[in-house]
């Protein structure tokens, strides 16, 4: 392990070693992506028949037979439903919430945080056993409005620790002047506060909607109707379906990750600052 | 900006008075007491009676049969040692490999925005690609794991998934590979909170790589590493898709941790009292990781102050 000296100008051995350590390391971690688009661009059954490294044949046809001969595209449609109703629901429900965690004195304050921040860490397989139970009773299973209750209960802490996090960001100063000058609590939080806040509330949107997408357990057990699945469930399910077809499977994982992967990509600094929020601080 | 010249009473006690905080929470409260509250006051009544496929005449006999089977079942005990091994092997994993990353990226100054983003991509790969891409690759015959090691002298082939030697292991090394970047960030974060004064009185001081590594780069990683291993342990515990989607929990129960028997129990054997007891052991050891995590807080609870 190396751990150089800043202050003194490494030795070129020194940096070789680093930088052929970063490709060695780097290629192990990337391989899993590359082997998927290898596997996706080979024909439909020849998966297991690559002998090298290197595509062989190269072929979309995986990706056309996922949108002509499987609902890919009704469960992506489904994904961006649930997924935008979820998110957006719970930054409506979660926001005031974490601004009065972050700006108000009440009783219960800290409980609560700590309650918020336990709903997020436990197994959300404990929750669907009883879910699973009060939707049979209520009638929501099997239901696009069951499947956003069950993320809401996902990305709801999730909305409220990221929207304290933000607002305890945003100095105080605007909000005091405001009250000052005779506005009230309520109207300090949304003419003030709440503006300032619009591009961390982007990012919890954005944030709550990767949640919701990538769900697979909420929306396996509480849908069973095949044109109400999500986009993860539906991938998941060709590992069952075909397991012999590998190339499939490989050309729907690329086409469900991508979009998160763009994303992400696109929003990397308040992301990986969303997530340490309320980790390090 | 609409201020209230005249502020009316409603105005004055809960827009701007002592239940305006209650008002702000409770859009929240409601939700959370619906979808989170709700069903564990449901879990802890389930769990006192008999709702099972298998004794379908005994609904509504309500006792604390699930719990002395809780704690009589070998198989609660085998699914937390499963669990505390997985855990255990995606907290060694993943540190060794983002402890590693971080120190190589810690100061690249050329091309450093791509290194991090090469260590960065597997976290935006949702756990059910991770599942399928690694059972793909894990696969017994063609597989191309089966391939690469064979450049690994004395390590043969393996049927990866299906072996009950190798299944725990293959899925934790699924699980690091798609968790470690959550790690290398707080370990970039951490080195580069390390004061570079450390090092140059090390380097004066003629302390060698592996000296400065071990008495002032570990040591000042000391909160932060602990940090990691709590929240890498907690989504450990709570990892789901990668195993349900590559084992099930099998080969013969090597892969079923508590959240696999959980959900196995209320959907495979349909013992819904019974999973839902399990799901409440889950919860208890859950929070028992939160308490953990929440005493390294420094400042934890509420900062508010207006």
């Amino acid at each position: 392990m190396t751990a150089p000296s800043p202050g003194m100008s490494a030795s070129p051995l020194a940096l070789a070693l680093r930088m052929s350590g970063i490709v060695v390391l780097g290629l192990m971690v990337l391989f899993p992506i590359y082997w998927m688009i290898v596997v996706a661009l080979t024909p439909t059954g020849f998966g297991r028949q690559i002998t090298t490294f290197l595509p062989q044949t190269i072929t979309l046809d995986n990706f056309v037979s996922l949108f002509t001969a499987r609902p890919m595209a009704r469960w992506i449609g489904n994904s961006i439903i649930v997924a935008t109703l979820s998110s957006a629901l719970s930054l409506v429900f979660g926001v005031s919430c974490g601004y009065a965690l972050s700006r108000l004195r009440f009783r219960g304050a800290s409980l609560l945080l700590i309650a918020v921040l336990a709903t997020q860490m436990m197994p959300a397989t404990s929750i669907i056993v009883p879910l699973y139970m009060l939707f049979r009773s209520w009638g929501l299973l099997d239901t696009m409005q069951g499947m956003v209750a069950g993320h809401i209960s996902l990305v709801v802490p999730l909305a409220i620790w990221m929207s304290k996090g933000f607002f305890d960001s945003i100095p105080r100063d605007l909000e005091h002047a405001a009250r000052i000058d005779g506005c009230t609590h309520a109207g300090a939080f949304f003419f003030i506060a709440l503006p300032l806040a619009a591009p961390g509330l982007a990012a919890i949107f954005i944030y709550g909607f990767v949640t919701s997408w990538h769900d697979f357990l909420f929306s396996h057990t509480l849908v069973t109707s095949q044109e109400l699945w999500t986009a993860a469930n539906g991938i998941a399910s060709f590992r069952g379906e075909y397991f012999t077809l590998q190339e499939m499977q490989m050309a729907a994982a690329l086409v469900f990750a991508l979009p998160v992967v763009i994303v992400f990509f696109i929003m990397q600094r308040w992301i990986v600052s969303g997530a340490l929020a309320g980790a390090v601080r | 900006m609409p201020s209230s010249r005249r502020p009316s009473r409603f105005s004055r006690v809960v827009l701007d008075g002592p239940l305006f905080p209650f008002l702000m929470i409770l859009p929240a409260l409601i939700v959370l007491g619906l979808v989170i509250g709700l069903p564990i006051l449901e879990a802890l009544r389930l769990s006192f009676d008999t709702i099972a496929l298998r004794r379908p005449a005994m609904a509504g006999t309500y006792g604390f049969h699930n719990y002395l089977k809780l704690f009589t079942d070998p198989r609660t005990y085998s699914a937390l040692w499963l669990s505390c091994l997985y855990m255990a092997g995606t907290v060694v994993g993943s540190i060794i490999l983002a402890l590693t990353a971080a120190l190589l990226t810690r100061r690249v100054v050329r091309f450093s925005g791509l290194t991090r983003l090469i260590f960065l991509l597997p976290w935006t790969v949702p756990a059910v690609v991770t599942a399928l891409v690694w059972g793909v690759m894990y696969d017994g015959n063609f597989g191309v794991i089966n391939r690469l090691i064979d450049f690994i002298p004395f390590i043969g082939g393996h049927n990866w998934l299906v072996e009950r030697q190798t299944a725990l292991a293959s899925l934790i090394v699924a699980q690091v590979w798609n968790e470690f970047p959550m790690a290398y960030v707080f370990f970039l974060a951490g080195l580069k909170a390390i004061p570079d004064e450390l090092y140059e009185a090390a380097a004066i001081d003629r302390a060698n790589a592996l000296q400065q590594f071990l008495f002032i780069t570990l040591p000042q990683l000391r909160y932060i590493m602990a940090v990691i291993v709590i929240l890498v342990m907690i989504m450990g515990f709570k990892s789901f898709p990668i195993i349900y989607i590559l084992t099930g929990g099998g080969p013969a129960g090597a892969t079923e941790t508590l959240t696999i028997l959980t959900y196995n129990t209320a959907f495979r054997s349909l013992d819904f009292s019974y999973a839902a007891t399990l799901g409440i052991l889950a919860v208890l050891a859950s929070i028992l990781l939160v308490l953990g995590y929440l005493k390294l807080l420094p400042r934890s609870g509420n900062e508010g102050t207006t």
